[in-house]
């Protein structure tokens, strides 16, 4: 169950990724569902599913929106997805407040390792700057925050996303 | 005791994934400038999923526009009408100038710019990454694309396919930060390279950096750059964009910043140009 679950919210990011770079190419580059997918799946099921649902999210996004070399957002989302994961097994990330920082906290993070990532391995990427940074962690927290309310109220609270 | 095993075990599983994703990077940017068999095989199994969540979303994106647009039809049809009595009173003006040019390029002996062979094909999805600007076409292998075409719109130059499968392509946008077209200014003839290398979210995102361009060349703000055709990916004579900014720069190169003359996030259709192989064809004034 929680496998279907994961791979249905997975399948409605790849949807919603799509249609944002249809119709809104602009915030379709800001907002990442992939994302979300991953910090929730660690935050309720802790860092092996956040790292498995990592992943997979990485690899669907990579495979549909990549430049030239593959592997970056697999391995940036495994990592993000391991600490949260483990981040929601040692303190009580349940709240408004906890969830925003945990949101904030991955979405900088994202970002930075995937930068730090592509450096590395010499792959020449645009360059977001402190405030692409803020204001891409600052909107995926934000959807973050509603999107993962919304769920909660749908799911029993022992399930999973 | 259980849990603590439990926790070694993801960090073993998360040492695993990351040493292997290290490694598949790895082979990928040792591999050089060329697409991995890897790349390929992954374009080519999702490239389908892609085409057919990207049909949905038009699909819904069609089906609004249509109700949208039935409210202001009658307006649009006389607009276009109007539109079209102009461009057929334009088209025969262009008409005149094309053959005078043609008797005159024939009594001068210059050799005409060979005609372009394209295939019209449709964008299935934009970037949806900040880092990167791609496109993905519905065409591929099959109809004909190949590996380092170049796309355009009729505004001017997008980019270069860099991945094709056999329904579809990827396009690397000439804002991408890897890409790289060499141009020309149309009125003084000065040549340089354009890539895309403006951060995210500064004020010009969209604009191009202009390299190599000698601190004593001949470029002014408004100036047209199209393709020299000398970096063998793009037709010589394409439009490119136009000049926005140029400064002094840093050291002996100018600094100038070109505006792209094709929008990507405003264009469904584009044009790729079918690769014939050869060598580029180049101006007797180049030789």
């Amino acid at each position: 169950m929680k496998l279907l679950l994961t791979g249905v919210a997975l399948l409605m990011a790849l949807v919603v990724a799509t249609a944002l770079g249809q119709l809104l190419p602009g915030l379709g580059r800001i907002v990442d569902p992939f994302l979300l997918v991953v910090v929730y799946c660690a935050l309720r099921g802790g860092e092996t599913q956040g790292m498995i649902t990592g992943l997979a999210a990485g690899w669907v996004q990579d495979a549909q929106f990549a430049g030239p070399v593959l592997g970056i957002s697999p391995l940036t989302k495994i990592v993000v997805g391991f600490t949260v994961g483990l981040a929601g097994k040692h303190f009580l990330l349940a709240g408004l407040g906890a969830r925003t920082l945990v949101l904030l906290a991955a979405a900088a993070a994202d970002t930075l390792l995937f930068q730090w990532l592509a450096a590395v391995f010499d792959v020449r990427v645009l360059d977001l700057g402190p405030l692409g940074l803020l204001w891409r962690a600052t909107v995926n927290a934000g959807l973050g925050v509603a999107i993962f309310e919304l769920v909660d109220r749908r799911l029993p609270r022992e399930g999973h996303a | 005791m259980a849990l603590a095993l439990g926790v070694h075990k993801s960090r073993f599983l998360l040492v695993g994934l990351v040493v292997l994703h290290l490694a598949a990077i790895s082979h990928q940017v040792d591999a050089g400038g060329g697409v991995s068999l890897l790349q390929r095989a992954v374009f080519t199994l999702l490239s389908p999923v892609e085409s057919a969540f990207s049909g949905a979303a038009r699909g819904v994106i069609s089906a609004w526009r249509a109700w949208v647009d039935l409210r202001r039809v009658h307006q649009t049809n006389e607009r276009l009408e109007e539109r079209v009595r102009y461009l057929e009173t334009l088209l025969q003006q262009r008409q005149h100038q094309a053959s005078e040019a043609d008797r005159l390029r024939g009594v001068l002996g210059l050799r005409e710019t060979l005609p372009l062979e394209t295939i019209a094909a449709e964008i299935v999805t934009r970037d949806g990454m900040p880092w990167f600007r791609s496109l993905t076409l519905d065409r591929g292998r099959q109809a004909g694309v190949a590996l380092e075409a170049a796309v355009i719109s009729p505004e001017g130059v997008l980019g270069r396919v860099v991945a094709v499968g056999p329904n579809a392509a990827k396009v690397q946008l000439l804002q991408d930060r890897e890409s790289g077209a060499g141009v020309m200014i149309e009125r003084s003839r000065v040549v340089g390279v354009v890539s895309g290398q403006i951060g995210f979210a500064d004020a010009g995102a969209n604009d191009l950096v202009m390299k190599y361009v000698p601190g004593l060349a001949d470029v002014v703000v408004g100036d047209i750059a199209v393709t020299s055709g000398m970096d063998r990916i793009y037709p010589k004579g394409l439009v490119v964009g136009r000049v926005r900014l140029v400064g002094p720069g840093s050291g002996l190169f100018k600094e100038i910043l070109v505006t792209p003359a094709a929008r990507p996030d405003q264009i469904e259709e584009v044009l790729v140009v079918k690769k014939t192989g050869g060598p580029p064809a180049f101006d007797e004034s180049v030789k």
